[in-house]
């Protein structure tokens, strides 16, 4: 039996399919989904939202792929305009434009989530299993020093010469040609992400691919036969084209910690917990200038981590931050450059002279998702002091990092911009006030908003991911997770997506 | 009470059309120019105050040519809403109005934005992008987000900033 991936966009039929489950998004949960169902005998279809890019359809271009692989064209943002929250609309989804780490779920933060929120099912033993399984999937393995690029040995040199401890970091590459543009995808094919394994595989047992299906309601959400209403869209995904629906008495909802909560508001099922508990985990670049020539821009980009400040305990899960090393395309680099005018394009004329870092500072989840009168999603999110004097702080690291491993000039993004010569000039960063819209944050590992707890009065879903309130409506991708799971989150997605389909498929039979 | 980005906006259009309600000759303010052909969302008041704005952040000349005029910015911005849904394309439009009258309503210049000298709009952009006000920010944020991507991912500005371009080609891939 062999499945099928259809681009809804070019075809007029067909207008309804039927099936016995029925996936929502296509990435690490949706894909990894299908595909254990399936080979377990089910009969699932999954929609997608995006289109299917692939080798040289991966132009390597920011304004082309920002637009065609990112959610609303790469500008989704929260509310008050804080953080621009990055996510994968495309067959694929948030594997086919990340950074490719792999971090899986630390045991602390499993006993965390068994102390703090009762999942005291998620224990090492049984998700070790499906982290090994996850691991196969990804191909993962330690990027070796031969791989570092210039930009990561300059991240590692300073690390090691203030004493901080790092790490090459994990990823799922093969045969990576160090293009460098892993964030608006690989034309080489070399990331290990479910368009590459889960979906080929789920297509050779019989799963069903719908592209360019964007889900807008589940009806019936409380009765056997579930209806899954969609819109098609065109070609390049902008503008909605006709009806489409799925009718099957499992859905699994997996369009990201944003979309799932969202979708269910829209559909008014759930409880009041739908849409809370939301986790950013915000981050903000730094910049360091160099006299030497670095071209950051090729090879792997996020390949060293400082992982010196990282705390993980039973107490808070994680917590601390790590700096990374980080790159991209012209485009969105100077998105993140500070400066105006006849000074801003100066500085970008040093774009082949800098080293960039993220600070990744792990949050409460305290964010909200709501749904605007058209029915997008509307995403709230206040940052703690708390969180913006950790942020400063890894500000404050990172820079010392850069200017120890000889940088000219660090540069903080904000805008009233920072630049610091010496460790002399650390105080500027107190400057730093992190109110929305005075620095270019960023999110890229979304979580929560349809939190799983051991009751109704906790959460909004059901240990086994069952959305409390619906009878067979689960959602199985980073919405779930009680707190930010990892500092990189397509691994615990799909160790987790395995662990439920597993016991989903155990108690269909 | 929080005052939210919504809010804050209505409120400058509020201001913005008592402004104009008072004395139809701020309307003269605007000055006259020629239409502007082929656009599909912004109005030609609108794309020409977003190309102002464009060429505050992207001036002509400098270590990298060319300016943003050179590259039709604004008329990208145009193309960009002509794909996003309505209540997008209207909240745009919001924008660029406020920002406009920005100098009138924030400053109490006698004068629009369009109609300062390229100092003054730089002052004035850098004033939005470094202010106070959040809705202010959150404007000239976004304006300069877009501006940014657009005019570095263009292949002009490469050789100035020793981007080389796209490695990838099939047969280099063999």
């Amino acid at each position: 039996m062999s499945g099928e991936l259809v681009d809804l966009s070019r075809r007029t039929e067909p207008r309804r399919v039927d099936a016995e489950i029925c996936v929502i998004g296509s990435g690490c949960g949706g894909a990894t989904a299908a595909r254990v169902l399936a080979e377990a005998g089910h009969e699932v279809v999954v929609l997608e939202e995006g289109g299917d890019y692939t080798g040289p359809e991966l132009t390597q271009r920011d304004g082309a792929m920002y637009d065609q692989l990112y959610m609303d064209r790469g500008g989704r943002m929260t509310d008050n305009r804080a953080v621009s929250i990055l996510q994968g609309r495309v067959l694929g989804g948030g594997g086919v434009i990340n950074a490719c780490d792999v971090v899986p779920i630390p045991d602390g933060v499993l006993e965390f989530w068994r102390r703090r929120h009762g999942l005291t099912e998620f224990t090492e033993a049984a998700l070790s299993p499906h982290r090994a399984a996850a691991l196969e999937d990804l191909s993962a393995s330690r990027i070796l020093d031969s791989q570092l690029n210039r930009a990561n040995q300059l991240l590692r040199s300073g690390a090691e010469a203030l004493g901080l401890r790092g790490e090459n970091m994990m990823h799922n590459r093969v045969g990576c040609i160090g293009l460098g543009t892993c964030l608006i995808g690989c034309p080489a094919n070399a990331k290990r992400n479910p368009r590459f394994v889960s979906i080929p595989r789920a297509l050779e047992v019989g799963v069903r691919f719908f592209t360019r299906a964007r889900a807008v309601r589940i009806d019936d959400g409380t009765r056997e036969l579930k209806r899954v209403r969609a819109r098609t869209l065109d070609p390049r995904g902008y503008h909605e084209q006709r009806d489409f629906e799925v009718r099957a008495k499992i859905v699994i909802l997996a369009a990201n910690a944003i979309g799932s909560a969202a979708l269910l508001l829209r559909s008014g099922l759930g409880n009041s917990r739908v849409g809370r508990d939301v986790s950013l985990q915000p981050q903000i670049p730094v910049t360091g200038l160099f006299d030497e020539r670095v071209d950051a821009f090729r090879g792997i980009p996020q390949a060293y981590a400082v992982t010196h400040h990282e705390r993980i305990d039973a107490e808070r899960g994680l917590s601390g931050f790590r700096i990374e090393a980080i790159m991209g395309t012209p485009g969105i680099v100077s998105t993140l450059f500070p400066f105006t005018g006849a000074e801003g394009k100066t500085l970008m004329t040093t774009y082949a002279h800098v080293a960039a870092a993220l600070c990744l500072v792990p949050d409460e989840a305290t964010g909200t998702v709501e749904v605007s009168n058209a029915g997008r999603p509307v995403v709230r999110y206040q940052q703690s002091a708390e969180h913006k004097q950790r942020m400063r702080e890894a500000v404050r690291v990172a820079a010392r990092i850069y200017l120890a491993a000889g940088a000219t000039r660090v540069l903080v993004p904000a805008s009233r911009p920072i630049e610091l010569r010496s460790e002399a000039d650390l105080d500027r960063v107190d400057a730093l006030t992190l109110e929305p819209a005075t620095a270019p944050l960023l999110s890229a590992h979304q979580q929560g908003g349809v939190r799983f707890a051991a009751s109704a009065s906790r959460g909004a879903a059901d240990p086994d991911g069952c959305v409390y309130g619906t009878r067979g409506v689960y959602v199985f991708d980073s919405s779930g997770f009680p707190s930010t799971s990892s500092t990189h989150t397509m691994t615990p997605i799909i160790t987790v997506s395995r662990y439920l389909s597993a016991k989903l498929s155990a108690s269909l039979g | 009470m929080s005052v939210t980005r919504r809010r804050v906006l209505l409120l400058g259009l509020g201001l913005t059309a008592t402004a104009l309600a008072s004395g139809g000759a701020l309307l003269g303010l605007r000055g006259s120019a020629p239409r502007v052909a082929g656009l599909r969302i912004l109005g030609d008041a609108e794309y020409r105050t977003l190309a102002a704005v464009a060429r505050a952040h992207l001036p002509p000349g400098g270590a990298i040519t060319p300016g943003a005029d050179e590259l039709d910015l604004a008329r990208a911005f145009d193309g960009y809403l002509a794909d996003e849904p309505p209540d997008v394309q209207r909240e745009a439009k919001q924008a660029l109005a406020l920002f406009e009258f920005g100098p009138l309503l924030f400053d109490r210049r006698l004068a629009t934005f369009s109609n300062l000298s390229r100092a003054e709009q730089l002052e004035e952009w850098e004033s939005w992008l470094s202010s106070d006000s959040l809705i202010r920010r959150q404007i000239a944020g976004s304006l300069k987000r877009f501006l940014s991507l657009v005019y570095y991912d263009h292949r002009a500005v490469w050789p100035a900033i020793g981007y080389p371009g796209p490695s990838f080609s099939t047969r280099s891939h063999r």
